[in-house]
C-alpha cells in the first residue's frame, strides 16, 4: 500500500474541502436532498467525485485507485461530514469496497473495484436485522445452495443508500441458521427483493430490504468457499464505524465554527452574545470536544492502517468518545442558536441530525462502551 | 423548610379514579387511536377534547374559586396531570389556563375578567404568546413592536417570532413598546390582541421536526382597543414577569413527562439487541431508574412551588428556576433514551407517518416517528420560556443577589 505523506494528505484535505465549499453550499444541499428525482443525492456529484479521485482514494492503484488507507478515507469522510454530503460514500467506498477487497475472489475484485473508482457502482451494506440491534453476529437470513445457485430468504434493517445501490452487499447464513456467515452481491432489482424506502433522521434516504426466494448465481457470493465471514464483517463494521466518526468530526468542526460566528454577530443586552463569559466557555467546551474526537479518531485510523494489535479497541474507544462529543456539540449548537437553531431553514438543525445519525451508525457510544468493558474483563482473565 | 402541608395521597384516590374513568369514557376513539400511534391531532379534534375537560372546569382546576376555578391544592393538580399522562390523553395547552388567565384575573379589569376568563375555562378561545421578536430573545425587554395610542385605540406595528400555535389562536397576549424613550423595561405595555384583527399576518416556520408549530406574526397598523390593555400603560413588564414566573412552573408538564416515560419504556420493550429486549439490559434499566428519580424530583419541586405560589402569591425564584432547569433537562434525557433505542432500527424518521391518512409502511416500532419528533421539538425546551442560561442569570441576580 502506498502510504500518503503528510503533504499529500494536506493536499487531499484542502482540495476536497475547496471543491465542496465551492460546489456544495447549503442551498445546493437542499436541492439535492429534496430534489424531484427522489434519490436524495446527486448523480452528477457522484460522477464528479469519481473524476476527482475521491471514490478510489483507498482502492489499489491497479483498480484505478490512489492506494491510500483508512486515514485517507477518513479525510474524505470528514470533508463529507463538514459539508453534509448526501452521496452514498460510506456504503460504497468504505463498507462496500472493503467487503469486496477482503472477501472477494481475484475475479470479483478485478471486475468490481475499478467500477467503484469510476463511479459506476453504488453499494449498500445490508447486514443488521430486525431484533439484532447493533449486535454484529445476529443474522437469520439464509442462503441455500440449489444446483448452481443460491436462494436467499430473510430481512434486513434500514440501510443507508440501499434505495439507490446497484448492488447490495448482504450477509446470510449458508444452508441453515447454524451455518457459517457468507456475504453476497445482490442486484437491487433481483427477483424477490423488496425495498421499503424511507428517510433517515438526517434526510438521507435508505431502505429496509427483504428477500423472498431471491435467486443468485454462484459467483454472487463474495469468495468461493464456505468459510465463515464473521471476522471479515467485524473488520468491515469497525471500518464503517470509524468512518462515521470521521464524518462526525467534520460536522462538529463546521457547526462549532458556525456557532462562534453567530454569537459574534447576535446582539442581546446591548452586546454580542460572544462577549458573555459563560457562552465563551461553552464555545471552548464545544471546541475541546471536537479536538478530543479528532485526535482519538486520527489515532484509530492510524492503528487500522498499521494493523496494530490494539486497532479494534482503538476504534471502539474512538466511537465512544466521538458519540459523546457529537451529542454535546450538536446539542449546544442548537442551544446557542436559540430559536434559529430549531428551524429547517438553517443548516444548524441539519448538522444536529447528521451528528445524531453518525453517533448511532453501526453502534452507538453506549454499545461500544459495553464491548470495551467485556473486552477489558476478558483481557484481565487471559 | 418542609413547611407547607401536603394533602394526603389517599384523599386524592377518589379524584384519580374519577379522572381515569373520565379519560376512558371521554377521549374520542379517533383521538385515542391517533394518540396511541403518536399521530398529530387536527385542531378540531384537539379542541373537542379540551372542551370536554373544560366543561368540568378541569383545564383551570387550580385557579381560585372566585375566578371560576376549582381551587385545587397543588397535589390535586399534580394528580390530575399524572392521570392524564398515564391515560394517553392529548397534552394540555398552557397559553390560556396557565399564562393568560392568571394575568387577567390578577391584574385585569372586571370587564376583562368577564370577557375572557369564561372562554379560557371552557376552551372557547385559543391563546398564543406574543413575546419573542427577531431582536429580542434572551433579552426580551429589548422588544421593538410599537403601539402608538390614537384616541381609544393602539396602532400596533412590528413582528413577533417563535409564536407557538399562532395559526390556531383566536387571541394573543403581547408585549408592545408604548414609550420608546423610557428605559427599556419601563416603556412596555401588555395587550390582548384579537388574532382576526386586520393587519395581522401569520407565517409558518417549519421546524427541524419538519412540522409546523412555530410562526412569525407580523403587525401592520393593527388597531387594538385601549380597553384590551392589562393594567397600566408602560407597566407591562411587571405583568410579563408575573406571567414568566408562572410559565417557568407551567412549562414543565408532568403529564407529558409521564407519557414520554411510558412511551420510552414500551420502546425499550419493543427494541431488541441480539434478540434480547433493551428493557432487560442493565444499562437501560439504570437509565430508566435515573429518569424515575428525575421525575420524582421534578414532581416534588412542582408541588413545592405550587404550594409556595398559593401561600405567597408567587413561586420562589430559585425554586421556579430549579423546576424549569431540571424539568427541561429531564424531558431531553428521557427522549434521548428513546433516540438511543431507535438507533437500533436505523434512526429512520418517517415524519409523514405523524399525519392520519398516511398509508406507507412503518419501519420499527409504532411510536418511532413520534419519539423522534418530540426529541427534536424538545431541543427547544431549554430555550423557550427563558433559556437555561437566562434562568441562571435571573437566579444569580434575583435570588442570590449577585
Amino acid at each position: 500500500m502506498a502510504i500518503f505523506s503528510s503533504d499529500e494528505r494536506q493536499m487531499l484535505h484542502d482540495s476536497i474541502n475547496a471543491f465542496l465549499r465551492e460546489n456544495y453550499a447549503f442551498e445546493r444541499w437542499k436541492k439535492l436532498a429534496r430534489g424531484p428525482e427522489m434519490e436524495g443525492f446527486g448523480r452528477t456529484e457522484w460522477a464528479k467525485y469519481a473524476e476527482l479521485g475521491w471514490l478510489g482514494v483507498a482502492l489499489p492503484e491497479w483498480a484505478g485507485g490512489a492506494g491510500g488507507g483508512m486515514t485517507e478515507l477518513g479525510i474524505v469522510l470528514a470533508a463529507a461530514g463538514r459539508h453534509m454530503v448526501l452521496e452514498p460514500l460510506l456504503g460504497t467506498i468504505v463498507l462496500g469496497a472493503r467487503a469486496i477487497e477482503e472477501a472477494g475472489t481475484q475475479a470479483q475484485r478485478a471486475t468490481l473495484l475499478p467500477r467503484i473508482a469510476t463511479g459506476g457502482l453504488v453499494l449498500a451494506f445490508c447486514h443488521a436485522e430486525p431484533g439484532g440491534g447493533y449486535a454484529r453476529d445476529y443474522v437469520h437470513a439464509i442462503a441455500r445452495q440449489e444446483g448452481g445457485e443460491f436462494i436467499v430468504d430473510g430481512e434486513k434493517s434500514f440501510a443507508l443508500g440501499a434505495h439507490a445501490a446497484d448492488t447490495l452487499i448482504v450477509s446470510a447464513r449458508l444452508g441453515s441458521q447454524a451455518g457459517p456467515l457468507g456475504l453476497f452481491l445482490v442486484p437491487r432489482d433481483a427477483g424477490g427483493v423488496r425495498l421499503n424506502v424511507a428517510p433517515a433522521l438526517d434526510g438521507r434516504l435508505g431502505a429496509t430490504v427483504s428477500f423472498a426466494g431471491t435467486k443468485l448465481a454462484r459467483h454472487a457470493r463474495l469468495g468461493d468457499d464456505d468459510e465463515d465471514r464473521l471476522a471479515t464483517i467485524d473488520r468491515l463494521i469497525d471500518r464503517g464505524a470509524i468512518a462515521a466518526c470521521a464524518e462526525a468530526c467534520g460536522a462538529m468542526a463546521a457547526v462549532t465554527e458556525a456557532t462562534v460566528e453567530y454569537l459574534k454577530t447576535r446582539q442581546q443586552f446591548g452586546q454580542a452574545l460572544a462577549k458573555f463569559q459563560v457562552l465563551q466557555h461553552r464555545l471552548v467546551d464545544m471546541s475541546v470536544s471536537g479536538e478530543e474526537a479528532r485526535a482519538i479518531v486520527h489515532a484509530a485510523l492510524q492503528a487500522l492502517d498499521d494493523n496494530a494489535p490494539h486497532a479494534q479497541r482503538a476504534v471502539w474507544a474512538a466511537k465512544v468518545q466521538t458519540a459523546r462529543a457529537a451529542r454535546f456539540v450538536g446539542g449546544q449548537a442548537i442551544q446557542l442558536h436559540g430559536g434559529m437553531g430549531m428551524t429547517d431553514e438553517l443548516a444548524i438543525g441539519h448538522y444536529y441530525k447528521r451528528l445524531t445519525l453518525c453517533e448511532t451508525l453501526l453502534g452507538d457510544g453506549e454499545f461500544y462502551l459495553k464491548k470495551l468493558g467485556v473486552a477489558a474483563v476478558a483481557c484481565a482473565v487471559a | 423548610m418542609f413547611i407547607h402541608a401536603m394533602q394526603h395521597n389517599s384523599e386524592l384516590d377518589a379524584f384519580r379514579t374519577e379522572v381515569r374513568a373520565f379519560c376512558t369514557r371521554e377521549i374520542p376513539p379517533q383521538v385515542a387511536r391517533k394518540q396511541a400511534r403518536g399521530q398529530h391531532l387536527e385542531k378540531d379534534e384537539y379542541d373537542a377534547w379540551l372542551k370536554r375537560l373544560g366543561a368540568r372546569g378541569w383545564l383551570t382546576g387550580k385557579w381560585p374559586k372566585e375566578h371560576g376555578g376549582l381551587g385545587w391544592p397543588p397535589e390535586q393538580f399534580l394528580a390530575f396531570q399524572e392521570e392524564l399522562g398515564r391515560s394517553g390523553a392529548p397534552p394540555l395547552v398552557s397559553f390560556g389556563p396557565t399564562m393568560a388567565g392568571p394575568v387577567i384575573y390578577t391584574f385585569g379589569t372586571p370587564e376583562q375578567k368577564k370577557r375572557y376568563l369564561g372562554d379560557i375555562i371552557s376552551n372557547n378561545t385559543w391563546w398564543c404568546q406574543g413575546y419573542s421578536e427577531p431582536g429580542a430573545g434572551s433579552d426580551l425587554a429589548g422588544l421593538k413592536t410599537r403601539a402608538v395610542r390614537e384616541g381609544d385605540q393602539y396602532v400596533v406595528n412590528g413582528q413577533k417570532i417563535w409564536t407557538s400555535m399562532a395559526h390556531w389562536a383566536d387571541m394573543m397576549f403581547a408585549l408592545v413598546r408604548t414609550d420608546p424613550n423610557a428605559k427599556k423595561q419601563e416603556g412596555i405595555s401588555f395587550l390582548l390582541i384579537d388574532m382576526k384583527s386586520p393587519g395581522i399576518t401569520v407565517r409558518p416556520i417549519i421546524g427541524i421536526t419538519l412540522g409546523h408549530h412555530l410562526n412569525e406574526v407580523f403587525f401592520e397598523n393593527v388597531r387594538v382597543p385601549v380597553e384590551n390593555r392589562i393594567g397600566e400603560a408602560n407597566k407591562g413588564w411587571t405583568y410579563a414577569k408575573f406571567l414568566l414566573a408562572n410559565e417557568r412552573v407551567g412549562n414543565v408538564d408532568v403529564a407529558k413527562l409521564e407519557a414520554y416515560l411510558h412511551q420510552i419504556r414500551s420502546l425499550l420493550e419493543a427494541t431488541r439487541e441480539g434478540g434480547k429486549a433493551l428493557a432487560e439490559d442493565p444499562a437501560f434499566q439504570r437509565r430508566l431508574a435515573e429518569h424515575e428519580v428525575g421525575l420524582a424530583t421534578v414532581k416534588a419541586l412542582m408541588a413545592d412551588q405550587l404550594a409556595a405560589a398559593r401561600a405567597n402569591g408567587a413561586p420562589s425564584l430559585m425554586g421556579a428556576a430549579a423546576l424549569k432547569l431540571r424539568g427541561t433537562e429531564l424531558v431531553q434525557a428521557i427522549l434521548q433514551t428513546g433516540i438511543d433505542a431507535l438507533g437500533r432500527h436505523g434512526m429512520v424518521y418517517q415524519s409523514a407517518a405523524l399525519h392520519a391518512g398516511w398509508n406507507g409502511e412503518l419501519i420499527g416500532p409504532e411510536e418511532s416517528a413520534d419519539v423522534i419528533y418530540e426529541h427534536l421539538y424538545r431541543r427547544a425546551a431549554t430555550i423557550y420560556g427563558g433559556s437555561s442560561e437566562v434562568q441562571k442569570n435571573i437566579s444569580a441576580k434575583g435570588a442570590l443577589g449577585l
